[in-house]
């Protein structure tokens, strides 16, 4: 296993409908979960099945997830052989549906070419799970499968696992046949391959909307959910920052969260993510809401179905209110101000 | 060169099978990672770690000093236990035998001065100002030295000066303190005359080969030239349960001197990558520090909490330290305790001290006896 599969993640996702979430960022960089971003659950599904080589093939604005993955350290894909590689677009003057994923890869065909393991898992970046592809493997060679794909309560996971000498087939035919990615050759029902579904009973979920991404969040509150995704023997990894754990004041009410490192937490939490170094102050009042890393919340807020990016400042006694159904969304480094900014 | 040989033998069973600069601290670090951060934060890139007694997990923390930015291709963090020689075995005997065991290391890189540091206390200090004030006032070798109260002063090695700091006298532990400096064990010499004095030292079969009792009265005596530095802020030795005990709870106050959010002088230390902590909807917590990777349900007020730690519902904690991957049962009392780390406390299970002021330690040793439900 370990020297026979090669993780390629294809990090080209864009939804229209998270761009509230990514206009300085990819999908794969979305913050997640108070201290990770998407791309480390397949990243670190990846390593803790063994995988030692994974390829990432990003298309846009890269920096944050660049910035995170860094040299691969914190998922021990820094090695002299084998090891993380990065693949931004090298085009970036085509528009940007023009080009898919083997498009994108036949850009990099050399990095294949030179690969030394036999199969090839490719995924997305936006899936929230904790999965051992190690049986999927297994599963593929007893089945005799050309192509494996994982699904998960009957949808596609958007996860293959192929052989690295028929990823680069199809890459190289890619003007004959048309097929543009993966889902392509296994949508059409003419291909000469054999395909075969794995099925994955455990929890997923795949982030392609807000609701998505507030639904994923608000699952994590559910113990029976975190505690399919935080295993001790599988831990999702991410960028570890060196912040100091949380400081609970005297008056801190905190029910039903999950809180990352680094916060200092004056007010009342209920039912919230909070990632590392954000601020709540005396008399807030956070609920049902997602608040990213170093956000400062100030005295006597009153939150209720918001998503806070990074670096946001909600001055004293600002109230902010979305639903359930249409959380208010404040971008990277806003500030709000004023009695009331509802939606 | 930081000395991290010590036993810490206070500290009872904390210190069973691990070094004491190895003792878990402050929720999230072990004491060395004070020194360790201090020196990546002065500018200090070239460390040596002398280790002996209980090595194993402080060798494997310390690793190759990635934690602390001091994996370097130059430089960086070696850990230097003591060795066999083709002539005799060498323990570290005392402070300076250690380092004198060691000078082929400093020769190695032939500095201008050489830092000696504990790895025993918990404080925040830029080492390049003391540096400066090494060479502002011309001095052989400089001690770091801080107010204590009077009262406690009879406890210190304690420096009396001139009004220029010049050190004038050493006194250990003295009846009736003519000062309330005292050593904190931080010393910056010349290099070449700490290579001096510690082959002179190694040569005198009397001497105990400690700085303190030993090289530094020798100097004096020599008439060298040795300036006491004041350090100004929260300096803390956290030799026994009860100092440990304190200087966690020092952490809840809002007026801590000993920042540990301050984002220009952080405290780097190996981060365990557990998952956020989850406070659940019956938990009530307050006044506390938590660290990731724990599970909240009970009620906890004025307590440090360390990676991996559950709380089970219904059960209260209050003036603790728990340290990590420890399980609280369902329904336990526990109060003015250190419960270290992996205990399993059962349901029901109280806990609190019997005497006013004292405070529990509990290992898998003391947990039965210590239990009063």
């Amino acid at each position: 296993m370990k020297k026979r599969l090669l993780g390629v993640i294809d990090a080209t996702t864009y939804s229209e409908n998270l761009k509230d979430l990514t206009p300085h960022r990819s999908v794969a960089a979305i913050p997640f979960g108070g201290r990770y971003r998407l791309i480390d659950f397949i990243l670190s599904n990846m390593v803790n099945s063994g995988i030692q080589s994974v390829a990432i093939f990003p298309k846009y604005e890269y920096r944050s997830l660049m910035d995170h993955l860094g040299s691969g350290k914190n998922w021990d894909l820094n090695r002299k052989r084998d090891g993380l590689f990065f693949f931004p677009s090298p085009r970036l003057d085509k528009p940007v549906f023009g080009i898919d994923s083997f498009e994108h890869f036949a850009a990099n065909i050399d990095f294949l070419n030179r690969s030394t393991q036999d199969y090839c898992l490719i995924a997305s970046a936006n899936t929230i799970f904790n999965m051992d592809f190690y049986p999927v493997l297994e599963w593929h060679m007893e089945q005799g499968c050309d192509i494996t794909e994982v699904r998960n309560a009957g949808e596609s996971l958007n996860i293959f696992l192929v052989k690295t000498s028929l990823l680069l087939e199809l890459i190289h035919t890619r003007n004959e046949t048309g097929y543009l990615n993966m889902r392509d050759v296994v949508k059409d029902i003419n291909s000469p391959y054999r395909l075969c579904y794995y099925p994955y009973e455990g929890y997923a979920l795949t982030v392609d909307s807000i609701d998505h991404y507030y639904l994923a969040s608000m699952e994590l509150l559910n113990p029976m959910v975190w505690k399919q995704l935080f295993l001790k023997d599988r831990p999702i990894l991410t960028k570890v920052k060196d912040e100091p754990p949380t400081h609970y004041s005297k008056n801190a009410v905190v029910h039903n969260s999950m809180i990352a490192n680094g916060a200092i937490i004056e007010g009342t939490v209920e039912n919230s993510i909070i990632a590392r170094g954000v601020k709540i102050a005396k008399g807030a009042i956070v609920k049902n809401s997602i608040i990213m890393q170093k956000t400062q919340i100030g005295e006597n807020c009153i939150l209720d179905h918001v998503i806070l990016d990074k670096d946001v400042k909600v001055e004293s006694g600002v109230s902010i209110a979305g639903t359930k159904e249409v959380p208010r969304i404040l971008q990277k480094g806003s500030i709000a101000k004023g009695e009331c900014v509802n939606t | 060169m930081l000395l991290a040989g010590g036993q810490g033998s206070r500290l009872n069973s904390l210190t069973k099978d691990l070094a004491k600069p190895a003792v878990p601290f402050g929720g999230k670090y072990r004491i060395i990672d004070f020194p360790l951060s201090n020196c990546t934060n002065s500018g200090i890139y070239t460390v040596g770690v002398l280790t002996q007694y209980q090595p194993l997990i402080l060798n494997s923390y310390i690793g190759i000093g990635s934690a602390w930015d001091l994996d370097r291709k130059d430089g960086g963090v070696t850990v230097l236990p003591p060795y066999t020689a083709s002539t005799e075995m060498k323990w570290y005997t005392g402070t300076a035998s250690a380092i004198y065991q060691n000078l082929n290391y400093l020769h190695q890189y032939n500095p201008d001065y050489v830092l000696i540091l504990s790895g025993d206390h918990i404080y925040k200090m830029n080492y390049e100002l003391m540096l400066e004030h090494h060479i502002k006032k011309g001095a052989d070798v400089t001690i770091s030295v801080i107010p204590v109260p009077w009262e406690e002063a009879n406890r210190f090695g304690i420096l009396n000066t001139d009004e220029e700091l010049r050190v004038t006298e050493f006194d250990e532990k003295p009846k009736n303190p003519k000062s309330n400096l005292a050593s904190m064990g931080i010393y910056i010499f010349k290099w070449k005359m700490l290579e001096e004095y510690l082959e002179q030292d190694n040569l005198n079969s009397s001497s105990s080969h400690d700085f303190g009792k030993d090289i530094l009265p020798q100097m004096l005596k020599d008439r060298k030239n040795l300036f006491a530095y004041p350090f100004k802020g929260y300096w803390k030795d956290v030799g026994t349960v009860q100092s440990l005990w304190e200087a966690n709870m020092d952490l809840l106050e809002d007026s801590n001197e000993l920042n540990l959010f301050d984002q220009n002088w952080r405290i780097y230390s190996v981060n365990p990558n557990q998952p956020p902590q989850f406070i659940s909807q019956e938990a009530k917590l307050t006044d506390s520090l938590v660290n990731e990777g724990c599970v909240i349900k009970g009620n906890v007020s004025r307590t440090v909490v360390f990676q991996g730690v559950t709380i089970e519902t219904d059960a209260v904690v209050k003036e603790s330290v728990i340290m990590p991957d420890a399980v609280i049962g369902k329904g336990c009392l526990i109060e003015k305790a250190i419960v270290s780390s992996g205990i399993n406390i059962p349901d029901g299970s109280v806990i609190r001290p019997k005497i006013d002021g004292e405070i529990l330690l509990v290992s898998e040793e003391t947990l039965e006896e210590m239990v009063t439900n």
